[in-house]
């Protein structure tokens, strides 16, 4: 927040009556969220650098000088004494609302920002109580900014976030502003639309309701959304993000922000990618092959059978998909320790690249999974060599890899084939037991990015039918292989407790604490013992 | 082709003296007019010298804020080695104002003389003369001067043979009022929209080009090759303490003999209006004078026994600002010419600052609706409202531009608005 | 055209003409080349050449098309979008083609003090159109402006790159039959 602490002085100075000491760098703006205090902001955007100072919504009163200041662009000085709510600062700050209201529509009730629109807010705050405009409103419109995003213009407050976003860290100056004064417009160029990877971050740092997803448009209102942090599954980055559902539906994602990962913001792959990946057919309650034919069944019946098959396997192969979770990479892993499978392999989409340039740590990364680091971290070996071979007579486990991709008859010949997934495609129904388990979306747990970062995310839809998170039904059939079912080894219940019976069995994760993990995320030890490449198996729990 | 405002009374004529001839224009007309002896002089001075002496002049900025010329000089970085730059600031936009053509299209080499010795003084190498757009007859004049100027050395790599380089760019503007702002100049130069910056950082810290610069006005510059070459107390025998020197007047409206004079600081308005000038035509009676160029308060006739100094017009309730009076007689509508006014601020607000962008278009069409006879009493309190809400909140001053005009014509002709507002009816004659 | 312009003015150059081509290339020819390594040779920053190559699309075509934003921005290594944006803040780049008579008249303070209006309605009529439509015959675009700078001489109107100035109603008649007299 205060950019570089370690070479700035610290100097000391009043705000609302509060003393605070910050490094000399920072803004009057951020000094005061410091002590607690949200000045009112349009342009300013923490993650956007230039300060144009051009909403005069963030004015200030500073003891000394003759004008209010616009507490983005002014640098704190020793002894400043600053006041934000003056009857001048908050007066200034009543106008600016008004004014901003005199060509604006009024259209919340149809808005996609209502709810969540800084206009509202601090037209609310400020009381705009009744319109002192006698004139006809200004009507410029809507445009089409991207195949994915329309501009309202008649909402749009020209705070240029939007331009100054792609300016400045897209760096890509294809959104500007047209024409000048009260006629000024968003545009792109004349017939062009934004195909940038990122653009629909202008969307996020939109403060009102001018930019909006159009797959979002008239799909929910914003108080009607459960949001939910939780980190993007579309690549190995895991950007922060928060998932916002409506009726166990996902309808977006948005950026969280994470200093560390995506700053304020994500790639529009991710924000598609996986609201598309949701669809298709789930298996709802457990499987079992009886007769030739998949008869659905109870879990306590499946766990009990299928312990008991799995007894009976002494050698096979083993398939995870990078999607799963640690937690259950690591009871899969514990399973097939438990039964003498050793090895196993996952295959990582591959998918084009693209950098942010002004935050280019966050990356659209060309593997299209969350937790390739996870399953190599559990002993799981990357396997590019096209499809997977068939197990032939052998044994097979599969884990939330969908086996889309494979022949009809693949793993049908297999001595015993169990497969712990969320889709039902062809090969899926060769197996003996399918075992349904939750998506990401719908557990707890924790994924690990290309760097080694271990992050968690929270439970954002209801399970689909009886589906479990996978964690949880691996470890209860480590159980019962464990001690024959009679309840004497406990299984974990809640994911806080499958991650500590990780962290506890995997070296390379002894320094984690699902507390300390929170919700930014912790670094393993060091990169390269983030990754090792077919480490020895932990032991079983 | 004459120059047709010649005061009949004896005059000043320090910028205005070869104003009407032809010849003027051309290098060697002007170098029989002694044209060019003030930058050998400068050449001969080290810079700081130069400065110096435009200081101890007391010569201010005639571009509106008069703000004194040797000190803003002097705020240029004293080093040598690196990019500076002067800017001149031709884009004459002034509603009311018509000077610095004047001076270009007469007297080109005065003025490119000035840009030369000011660029000496700040250390510039380069100097850019940024001309509004519309001048295209005065660019003209002024191409052929620079290029003249250019061939026979006084421009160029070592003026004259001193061994001190400085080019000269003409630069041409395209139709915006805020590229006359000081920042706005420098973003339009820069090739961008003509937003204007907060300060800091200030353009003698980081101008254009990130570079150390300095912007004056065309008749400032003009102003300097007569101090170098005659010294500061030759130019401070006109005007007063804090306003030496002679200025060119802007004259228009409704004028008997509207026009371009130049006088010294500190003659009285009302001695412009009537006695140079000649009053409103047809024998009307004056009714109100915006003194200082569009954006300055508003005089009543009763009022215009001012001294036309900077300090004069302040103390007068106005301001100076390009001393370019716009007259209005008697039978003027000024809630019209307020709405005129209005709108212009409003069509040229860069956008940037809200209070200017919404601001001035919603003062604009409340003007409008009262003089299309649909006011409302409120309307008063709303408009003095917006005065109050325009005033020293945004980057640049055009908001403010518009609040002095406004604020002025409302206080002292609040029977205009309320004759609109009540009987739909004016209170012209 | 063939005459060389001086570098120093060389960005600087009438750029509302009478006389335009709107097919001629704009940087694919001598002349335009020497246009634009003179500007370029100006200014420490390509970007800053921006609004001298604007003008010259102007002076050259009579207005800015999306072909010619799009050469400059290639010439400068901006976007389009970029220099749509600046082309779009500043009036006197035509965004679209003009009538061989681009006449601008003057209503602010000093003129709308000495009949400008009557003088923009009288041009409206005599040329038979409304504010910046062009006649049909292609003649005329009469235009209200904003301050010309010659207040002095009300009221002031641009005609193509010359001023008229002190202009009457009466006297618009007049100032068309000439423009159409000399063929210009």
């Amino acid at each position: 927040m205060y950019g570089n602490v370690k070479t700035a002085e610290l100097v000391s100075l009043r705000i609302d009556g509060t003393e605070i000491s910050v490094p000399s760098n920072t803004s009057v703006i951020e000094a005061a969220e410091a002590v607690g205090v949200l000045v009112p902001r349009y342009c300013y955007h923490p993650g956007i650098p230039s300060r144009p100072a051009q909403c005069r919504v963030c004015l200030v009163e500073i003891e000394g000088q003759p004008k209010l200041q616009p507490s983005c662009n002014i640098s704190v000085q020793e002894g400043m004494v600053v006041h934000t709510a003056s009857e001048e600062a908050r007066s200034a700050r009543r106008s600016v609302i008004e004014l901003l209201l005199v060509n604006h529509p009024l259209d919340c009730p149809i808005c996609d920002a209502a709810g969540q629109c800084m206009l509202q807010d601090y037209a609310f705050e400020t009381r705009q109580l009744a319109s002192r405009l006698n004139e006809e409103k200004l009507v410029m419109g809507r445009d089409r900014i991207a195949e994915d995003i329309l501009y309202f213009a008649d909402r749009c407050i020209l705070c240029t976030r939007c331009v100054r976003f792609m300016r400045e860290v897209a760096e890509d100056d294809a959104l500007i502003v047209a024409q000048r004064g009260y006629r000024a417009y968003i545009d792109t160029f004349p017939g062009a639309v934004l195909d940038n990877p990122f653009r629909g971050n202008i969307v996020d740092v939109c403060p009102v309701g001018a930019l909006v997803h159009e797959d979002f448009l008239f799909k929910a209102r914003f108080w009607d959304l459960d949001q939910t942090a939780s980190v993007c599954p579309s690549c190995s980055t895991g950007c922060n993000v928060t998932i916002d559902t409506v009726e166990n539906q996902i309808v977006r994602l948005k950026p969280r922000h994470n200093s560390e990962v995506n700053s304020y913001w994500m790639c529009d792959h991710g924000r598609k990618h996986l609201i598309m990946s949701n669809r298709g057919l789930r298996p709802e309650a457990p499987l079992l092959r009886r007769d030739g034919k998949l008869v659905p069944t109870g879990w306590g019946e499946a766990l009990t059978w299928v312990a008991e098959r799995l007894r009976e396997v002494s050698r096979g192969m083993a398939i995870v998909s990078p999607h799963a979770a640690n937690e259950s990479l690591f009871y899969f892993r514990t399973l097939l320790d438990r039964i003498g499978i050793a090895g196993g392999t996952f295959r990582v989409e591959q998918g084009e690249e693209a950098i942010l340039p002004g935050f280019p740590k966050l990356q659209l990364r060309a593997d299209r999974a969350p937790n390739a680091s996870g399953a190599e971290l559990h002993g799981f070996e990357r396997f590019d060599g096209g499809a997977h071979s068939d197990p032939g007579g052998d044994a097979v486990a599969v884990l939330e890899d969908p086996l889309g991709e494979l022949p009809d008859e693949w793993g049908r010949e297999a001595s015993f084939f169990l497969y712990v997934g969320n889709r039902l495609s062809p090969a899926a129904r060769n197996a003996h037991a399918i075992l349904p388990v939750t998506t990401f979306a719908e557990m707890e747990g924790t994924f690990t990015n290309f760097e080694g970062r271990v992050q968690r995310f929270h439970q954002a839809l209801q399970p689909a039918g009886l589906a479990r998170p996978a964690w949880l039904v691996l470890a209860r059939l480590v159980s019962l292989l464990e001690d024959g079912g009679d309840g004497g080894v406990a299984a974990p219940t809640l994911a806080s407790e499958a991650f500590q019976v990780m962290v506890r069995a995997t070296p390379a994760m002894a320094d984690l604490e699902w507390a300390s993990v929170g919700l930014k995320g912790a670094r393993l030890g060091s990169t390269e013992a983030a990754v090792p490449h077919a480490q020895a198996p932990a032991e079983g729990a | 082709m004459a120059y047709p405002y010649r005061d009949d009374r004896e005059t000043t004529t320090v910028l205005s003296r070869h104003m009407g001839e032809p010849e003027a224009r051309t290098l060697s007309g002007w170098l029989e007019r002694g044209g060019y002896e003030a930058l050998g002089t400068a050449l001969e001075m080290e810079p700081d010298e130069i400065t110096e002496i435009v200081k101890e002049s007391g010569l201010r900025g005639r571009g509106g804020a008069g703000f004194p010329t040797g000190m803003k000089w002097g705020f240029m970085p004293k080093e040598n080695g690196r990019a500076h730059y002067l800017c001149c600031n031709a884009d004459e936009s002034e509603p009311g104002a018509f000077k610095d053509r004047e001076i270009m299209r007469w007297t080109p080499h005065l003025m490119i003389e000035g840009c030369l010795i000011a660029a000496r003084a700040i250390r510039a190498g380069h100097v850019y003369i940024y001309v509004r757009g519309e001048f295209f007859p005065v660019v003209r004049v002024l191409n052929q001067a620079v290029v003249e100027a250019y061939e026979a050395g006084y421009i160029g790599r070592s003026v004259l043979g001193s061994g001190w380089s400085c080019d000269i760019t003409v630069h041409l503007g395209a139709g915006a009022y805020i590229a006359g702002e000081e920042t706005g100049l420098m973003s339009s130069l820069m090739g961008g929209r003509a937003e204007p910056w907060m300060k800091p950082p200030f353009p003698a810290a980081r101008g254009i080009f990130g570079a150390p610069t300095t912007v004056n006005n065309v008749e400032t510059l003009a102003s300097v090759p007569g101090i170098v070459a005659n010294g500061s107390a030759w130019y401070r025998q006109w005007g007063s303490d804090e306003s030496p020197g002679t200025k060119l007047w802007c004259c228009s409206g409704h004028l008997v003999k509207p026009g371009n004079y130049e006088l010294e600081l500190g003659v009285p308005l009302s001695e412009i209006i009537y006695d140079v000038c000649g009053g409103a035509p047809d024998g009307k009676r004056v009714r109100a004078v915006i003194p200082g160029g569009s954006s300055t308060p508003f005089l009543t006739a009763d009022e215009l026994d001012c001294e036309t100094t900077y300090e004069g017009m302040q103390a007068a309730g106005s301001s100076l600002g390009t001393a370019s009076p716009i007259v209005m007689d008697e039978s003027t509508c000024l809630l019209s010419a307020m709405r005129r006014i209005a709108q212009f601020y409003a069509h040229e607000s860069c956008g940037q600052c809200v209070q200017c962008r919404e601001g001035t278009e919603w003062i604009a069409k409340i003007l409008r609706r009262i003089e299309d006879g649909d006011g409302e009493m409120k309307d008063i309190d709303t408009l003095y409202d917006l005065c109050e809400q325009l005033t020293g909140r945004t980057i640049c001053v055009l908001a403010d531009s518009v609040v002095f005009p406004l604020r002025s014509s409302l206080d002292k002709f609040r029977d205009e608005y309320e004759s609109h507002i009540q009987q739909d009816a004016c209170t012209a004659t | 055209m063939s005459r060389r312009i001086h570098p120093s003015v060389a960005g600087a150059q009438p750029f509302q003409l009478a006389e335009r081509d709107p097919e001629a290339p704009l940087f694919e020819s001598a002349e335009g080349q020497e246009r634009l390594q003179a500007v370029l040779s100006r200014y420490p920053t390509k970007q800053a050449a921006l609004l001298p190559l604007l003008g010259y699309a102007n002076e050259l075509h009579g207005w800015v098309s999306k072909q010619d934003m799009e050469s400059i921005a290639e010439r400068l290594d901006l976007t389009p979008a970029y220099v749509w944006s600046v082309a779009s803040f500043y009036t006197m780049y035509n965004k679209h083609p003009i009538g061989r008579h681009f006449i601008q008249v003057c209503t602010n303070i000093s003129c709308h003090l000495n009949g400008a209006q009557r003088v923009l309605e009288r041009f409206l009529e005599e040329t038979g159109t409304r504010p910046g439509e062009t006649s049909e015959d292609g003649r005329y675009t009469v235009i209200e402006a904003e301050c010309l700078g010659a207040c002095g001489f009300a009221t002031a109107v641009q005609i193509n790159d010359e001023y008229h100035e002190n202009v009457t109603p009466e006297r618009v008649s007049q100032i068309l039959a000439g423009l159409d007299g000399n063929g210009s």
